[in-house]
């Protein structure tokens, strides 16, 4: 039986776990939901898990039931400030694989510095609805490929997804792009979200790296942005990113907070 | 507010984001809560920010603590 028992300031509970659809458990207590297990997997293939419960003991419940019955190796996502959550993970077998930092990032010119920053010399930067669909498609494909060649998409924040056919789901909209004669070299994608721009993915093709291509995207994208009265954009980088990271530290972003990536293989 | 075997939903306004992943939420009925926010909105990266209008599920064993389990598009 897949139950468990715990006292808690309002008495002794008894609490079942079950598992109720595919991917999903409850832990209920006199027919009530008081503990969620969730399994959802990710375009990559890669399962991740959640769990809700009020007390640690109905955790540690639905974690053992989940799992028993899931295949190896198993995900979650924790925001590093939530200690009593990192440390129920942890107590069940999942250590911390990877950090990811959320950055505000300032759009002011003033602030960041990039008021007077150019693209390098035979690149020019295309904004945002400006590119053109065929060559944003062949250079995202490049991107995904060289990404999933070096540290590979599971170790970024911004995965950028593909159908089945491996060709990439975009929305072309998104994009500005650095262009060099016919081609595209860099591109950068910008989210409008509600009340919180967020900038999802910054990427120069590999071998025109550290030429200032991806300074000069995001000079242009905050530069746009402040225009529009946006003061501050959002932008997750993995810790060990250290180019992403000197990046936007070098416009003066600032670490907001960060997620834990808890991997049990 | 409505209690179901899902347990008790209530439905509030996110008045503070506090330094250790939890928010103030001010109910419908005036009430603060602090909450959580759920498994789901964590995995999906999905922000919450003061004054988004949010749904919490209150803890049964404490009703001053919940979980915010959907954020409301405003």
């Amino acid at each position: 039986m897949n139950s468990v028992h715990f006292t808690s300031r309002v008495g002794d509970h008894s609490v079942v776990v079950a598992q109720i659809a595919e991917g999903q458990w409850h832990a209920l207590e006199d027919d009530q939901v008081v503990g969620r297990g969730d399994a959802s997997r990710r375009p990559d293939g890669r399962i991740f898990l959640s769990i809700d419960s009020w007390h640690g003991a109905v955790f540690d419940r639905l974690a053992e039931v989940m799992l028993a019955d899931l295949p190896k190796p198993l995900y979650t996502v924790v925001d590093a400030a939530d200690l009593d959550l990192t440390s129920s993970w942890q107590r069940a077998g999942f250590p911390i694989r990877r950090r990811e930092w959320e950055y505000l990032v300032p759009t002011d010119p003033q602030i960041t510095g990039l008021d007077s920053v150019l693209p390098p010399e035979g690149v020019r930067i295309l904004p945002v609805c400006a590119a053109q669909q065929a060559p944003l498609g062949e250079m995202y494909s490049a991107i995904r490929d060289q990404v999933q060649a070096a540290v590979g998409w599971d170790s970024m924040p911004a995965e950028v997804l593909a159908r089945p056919d491996g060709t990439p789901i975009f929305d072309s909209l998104k994009y500005a792009v650095a262009a060099e004669s016919d081609r595209y070299v860099g591109l950068v994608r910008v989210v409008p979200r509600r009340r919180q721009t967020r900038i999802g993915l910054i990427a120069v093709r590999a071998d025109l790296c550290r030429r200032g291509i991806a300074r000069a995207l995001l000079a242009h994208v905050l530069g746009s942005l402040h225009r529009l009265g946006i003061d501050t954009a959002r932008a997750e980088v993995d810790e060990s990113n250290g180019a992403a990271t000197a990046l936007f530290e070098g416009v003066s972003a600032r670490r907001a907070s960060s997620n834990l990536e808890l991997v049990r293989r | 507010m409505t209690g179901t075997a899902r347990g008790i939903e209530v439905e509030g306004t996110v008045i503070e984001c506090l330094r250790n992943a939890t928010f103030t939420v001010e109910l419908q009925n005036g009430h603060k809560v602090l909450a959580h926010i759920s498994g789901k909105i964590r995995k999906n990266y999905i922000k919450i920010l003061p004054y988004d209008r949010v749904l919490v599920e209150l803890s049964p064993y404490d009703l001053t603590r919940g979980r915010i389990r959907f954020r409301y598009r405003t």
